[in-house]
């Protein structure tokens, strides 16, 4: 398991990397959707602008919920740091780009964004006096250290695990699939020929009865036994069959609702650590 | 490509990248997605708000016309009482002050009918009397053959239409 490739290296620093690809994709990504659903509002809307307006509605309610309705311009900045975590982890799902969540350089900034959004909150709401006085307590020192680091590591650990368990999960399908096909391809012509037919007669009774899970089978052992004469006839050696399906049920866990799920957790960590350092407005003047 | 970074590593290039990817996105989103569907949500929230204040209005103004109009019509009905009874109670006066005046004039021309009566009772006798005086003569003229002196005569026919009187009465 590699990290994110290089691109440009000039004097041993690393400038290009397939993350700062892959976030300069989302921001465009982000940007240009952003700015085709928020043109043209009217006041009796369309389709899509009913959808925009749920969206951005349901995140103006997260955000007044959360941190308080004073603290509902901050929603913006939440929205961003959400969508831009949710689509950075889920753009590892096109193959060609990386996460940009499974690099901790990426969550590491955003974490320590966050952390400057609450020290300077509270600088600005409480004063700098009152900023200085919650280190009497060493402890906070340590705890504003760590609050970063956690969130980083939580976020980059998730969609990074995610990813590291589906290679592994696709190499283990390969080498079991490789393993498969050189047993059916030992056993000769006939024998591959005998579980194409047991394939092609659980599919036609999966058609038959109407059933889901036989029509899946039958495909499944008809496929089977398509790569294993592949195999035996020297037209593909090694196709790696068992990789279709399952993955793809686990990839909807790791990446889809994992990286949902992070991206959610980020934003409500930063949402909580902001609204506390921004009080209402009668409690700032104590 | 010139190979792999490490799988945790901490790159300030990168990070300085994403910082600026973020802020770019903040301000773009904000611009263009944030404000103005907000503004749009909020305007319209605004428009609902004063259409049923407007409603409200109309309808509290409505209330307030209908209990004028109903006050107005009770006040009218009062007045058109007062009126009708007004004008009963004067039409009594005026038709007992009628009928007193009836009788009255009734009770006039009696009176007057009464004397003339009288009066022409009175005038009859005494024409009677004299068509009685001047018969008697000329009967008496007749029975007695000869000539009585008129006057004597007068005097003995009134004492006698007197006694007559006196006896009718």
């Amino acid at each position: 398991m590699n990290g994110p490739k290089i691109y440009l290296q000039i004097n041993g620093m690393n400038i290009i990397t397939q993350t700062t690809v892959s976030s300069f994709v989302v921001m465009v990504l982000l940007c240009v959707a952003g700015y085709f659903l928020g043109r043209d509002l009217k006041k009796r809307p369309g389709r899509m602008q009913v959808i925009t307006e749920k969206g951005v509605t349901m995140i103006y309610n997260l955000v007044e919920e959360t941190m308080g309705k004073h603290n509902s311009y901050w929603t913006p900045y939440i929205a961003t740091l959400f969508l831009s975590s949710i689509c950075g982890s889920l753009i590892g799902m096109t193959g060609i780009l990386k996460s940009t969540t499974s690099d901790i350089s990426t969550t590491l900034t955003w974490a320590l964004m966050t952390s400057f959004l609450v020290w300077g909150c509270t600088i600005k709401y409480s004063g700098f006096k009152s900023f200085l006085k919650g280190y009497i307590n060493p402890m906070n020192i340590i705890s504003d250290i760590a609050q970063p680091v956690s969130m980083a590591f939580r976020h980059f650990g998730n969609i990074m695990g995610g990813g590291v368990l589906m290679s592994l999960l696709y190499s283990a399908l390969a080498a079991g699939s490789a393993a498969l096909l050189g047993l059916i391809k030992s056993y000769g012509v006939l024998e591959i020929a005998a579980v194409g037919v047991i394939g092609i007669v659980v599919l036609v009774f999966g058609f038959g009865k109407d059933k889901l899970w036989m029509k899946i089978v039958g495909g499944a052992v008809i496929a089977l036994a398509v790569s294993a004469a592949l195999e035996y006839f020297g037209v593909f050696a090694k196709v790696p069959i068992l990789q279709v399906g399952l993955p793809g049920i686990l990839s909807l866990y790791f990446d889809v609702f994992s990286g949902g799920v992070q991206a959610l957790v980020f934003s409500l960590l930063t949402m909580v650590y902001v609204g506390m350092a921004c009080p209402p407005r009668e409690e700032q003047t104590k | 490509m010139t190979g792999f970074e490490q799988i945790v590593g901490i790159n300030p290039w990168t990070a300085l990248f994403t910082f600026c990817n973020m802020i770019i996105t903040f301000l773009l989103l904000k611009k263009f997605l944030f404000k103005p569907v907000k503004k749009m949500i909020d305007s319209r929230q605004k428009e609902i708000d004063d259409m049923y204040a407007d409603a409200e209005a109309s309808k509290a103004e409505a209330a307030k016309l209908q209990a004028d109009y109903e006050e107005r019509l009770g006040d009218a009905r009062a007045e058109r009482d007062r009126i009708l009874s007004d004008a009963v109670s004067r039409a009594q006066k005026r038709e007992s002050e009628i009928i007193a005046e009836a009788r009255q004039g009734a009770a006039a021309i009696m009176t007057k009918a009464e004397a003339d009566i009288a009066q022409e009772k009175k005038k009859a006798l005494n024409e009677v009397k004299n068509e009685i005086s001047s018969i008697s003569i000329s009967i008496a003229s007749e029975v007695v053959g000869r000539e009585i002196n008129e006057a004597d005569h007068s005097r003995l026919v009134s004492e006698f239409i007197g006694k007559l009187g006196e006896a009718d009465d």
